[in-house]
């Protein structure tokens, strides 16, 4: 069995997988004290990590019905992320299999949240099989958006990914422009069920598409880019007085949704093109969202998005990403550190 | 008894195994100036070093011992993970021991009278001390203060004098000094927070074995509590 650690931003995880892949815990401790900061402060985060971690621990092993004793490798993010989060789950998981001198593996949290697909789900109708390469995978959450080729199991190629915000953050910064607070993206998908996707002309947007707008040069690659969307909310929303702003905050949330909702399907879209696939696999917190799920339902390709805590971070899928990893014999990763940026893309 | 123990509260990682006949050894690591310190990569292959050399592994130590801070935040807790990740792993027995406490140490032992003021550098233009009088007992709390209120925690403490010790009193030495401080040349060994100290500490009878959580002992809160707590207190302004 495999025990991973997932702590790269604010949730502290971990997670125990069987030989066949399948999850026999996943636990999940989010932290809800950085809400009143308007962002996931990494001071906090870091320490409420080191409070929870060995709890979280040990509730990931009670759950699965396991002990220590069971498991034959441990693994952990090493990166991307907050670097003082991700060295509290790293350094814990390289001493808990130091203690014992098991093998570890450390795992980069974006080839984490590509493994989750290979996890097979248990559902009503038995277990569902895990989602094969190869495929294209669309990441999308608060910390990083891309587009990746997976042709294997160990490994993904980046196709495209953000210039500048990531969309789950153009999703919260645009919600509080609109007063919906943090983390507000969830309340503006609610807030835009109500309104005209089409009524305002933001970049990307059905609304300027309509309008003939020129496109710009990045639009017909496979990058992404929410920043000049995110300026286009803002010159909306303050032309508005307040009355006017909450009688056309619904319009306002729906287009501006529909923007980013675009940006992901028609570059997603584009990936498939330029690979010559029809499977898409699609991860990370925006992979909630509803209205992307339901332009995704109608491209006319495979679309597979995991159990919603698969696609947010968790650590089954750390496990998952390990399973298929190099594993490093005690004591070859007791020098390991964790890394703050980049794709480790092979 | 085997006893490992490491402290992280400073740039330097400082590990030290002590076996059952009280014999100990000791590795450092300080980072040039300037440098990352190397804690995350560092700590535990110098303690799997330690045990090789004694011919134990990870799976014999009995009690691990951890310094606890005060000190550099990221570096406290790739500290005290490691010690609550190899406990958990192994079963061995857990001990927290103030960094300040340990820095203080030696000198308390060296020193037949007078009492030692324990200086962790902790930036900002600030330290963190603690007074200790001979015998080890506490005269002044673990606290963190710009160095030119040493003088009110000398005051604090009721003592005359006392020796002033570790990276923070080498830093601000002429604060110190104008305090009435006794600080020792800077190339001094007691200036340096040993894992020695902290197995020295965590061997004696005095350290119970925790049966709280142990956790850092930061001394100061996060910048973005007190930021809110200011824009609180000033009606919103910053
Ligand atoms: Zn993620």
């Amino acid at each position: 069995m495999i025990l991973a650690l997932e702590t790269s931003c604010d949730d502290t995880c971990a997670a125990v997988l069987d030989e066949d892949g399948r999850a026999l815990s996943n636990v999940i401790s989010s932290q809800h004290v950085h809400d009143r900061f308007g962002g996931v402060v990494p001071e906090i985060a870091s320490r409420h990590h080191l409070e929870l971690v060995n709890t979280v621990v040990d509730e990931s092993l009670r759950e699965a019905g396991a002990t220590l004793d069971d498991i034959d490798l441990i693994a952990a993010t090493q990166g991307p992320g907050l670097v003082g989060a991700l060295l509290v789950g790293l350094s814990t998981g390289k001493a808990l299999a130091a203690g014992r001198r098991l093998p570890f593996a450390p795992v980069d949290h974006l080839q984490g949240h590509v493994a989750a697909n290979f996890l097979s789900q248990a559902g009503p109708n038995g277990d569902a099989p895990p989602f094969e390469p190869p495929f294209v995978c669309l990441i999308a959450s608060g910390g990083h958006t891309l587009l990746a080729l997976v042709s294997a199991h160990d490994g993904f190629e980046v196709l495209g990914r953000t210039l500048d915000d990531a969309a789950g953050e153009a999703f919260d910064k645009g919600a509080r422009m609109l007063g919906l607070g943090y983390p507000g993206g969830p309340a503006l998908s609610r807030l835009a069920e109500d309104g005209d996707p089409t009524a305002h002309s933001f970049p990307g947007s059905p609304g300027e598409i309509r309008r003939g707008a020129p496109r710009k040069a990045f639009a017909e690659g496979l990058d992404f880019s929410f920043a000049g969307l995110k300026t286009a909310l803002l010159y909306a929303t303050r032309e508005l007085s307040s009355d006017e702003l909450s009688e056309r905050a619904a319009d306002l949330a729906a287009s501006y949704q529909a923007a980013i909702v675009e940006s992901l399907v028609s570059r997603s879209l584009r990936a498939l093109e330029r690979t010559g696939l029809d499977r898409l696999a699609v991860g990370g917190g925006v992979a909630a969202n509803d209205e992307l799920r339901r332009r995704l339902g109608e491209i006319g390709a495979t679309v597979h998005v995991p159990d919603r805590l698969l696609c947010t971070d968790n650590a089954a899928m750390i496990a998952s990403a390990a399973r298929f990893s190099p594993r490093l014999e005690y004591p070859d990763y007791l020098s390991l550190d964790a890394y703050a940026t980049g794709e480790t893309a092979r | 008894m085997i006893l490992l123990g490491f402290d992280t509260a400073t740039n330097a990682t400082s590990v030290a195994l002590r076996l059952g006949d009280g014999s100990v050894t000791e590795a450092r690591d300080d980072p040039a100036a300037g440098a990352h310190p190397g804690h995350a990569t560092r700590l535990l292959a110098m303690a799997d070093g330690l045990l090789k050399n004694a011919g134990a592994g990870t799976g014999d130590v009995d009690r691990i011992a951890v310094g606890v801070g005060p000190g550099t935040f990221t570096g406290l807790r790739v500290g005290v993970a490691t010690a609550r990740g190899l406990a958990q792993s192994s079963g061995a027995e857990l001990v927290a021991v103030s960094s300040l406490r340990a820095l203080a140490g030696p000198a308390l032992e060296d020193r037949g009278e007078g009492a030692v003021l324990a200086v962790i550098d902790a930036r900002r233009s600030e330290v963190f001390a603690a007074a200790y009088a001979t015998g080890g007992g506490e005269l002044a709390a673990g606290r963190a203060l710009g160095p030119g209120a040493i003088a009110s925690l000398i005051e604090e403490a009721g003592i005359a004098s006392a020796r002033a010790l570790g990276d923070g009193a080498v830093r601000y030495r002429t604060e110190l000094e104008a305090a009435g401080l006794d600080v020792a040349p800077d190339d001094s060994p007691l200036h340096l927070l040993r894992a020695a100290a902290i197995c020295a500490r965590a061997a004696s009878s005095e350290i119970p074995v925790s049966s709280e959580p142990v956790l850092p002992d930061y001394l100061r809160r996060p910048d973005a509590e007190l930021a809110l707590e200011g824009a609180g207190v000033n009606g919103g302004r910053r």
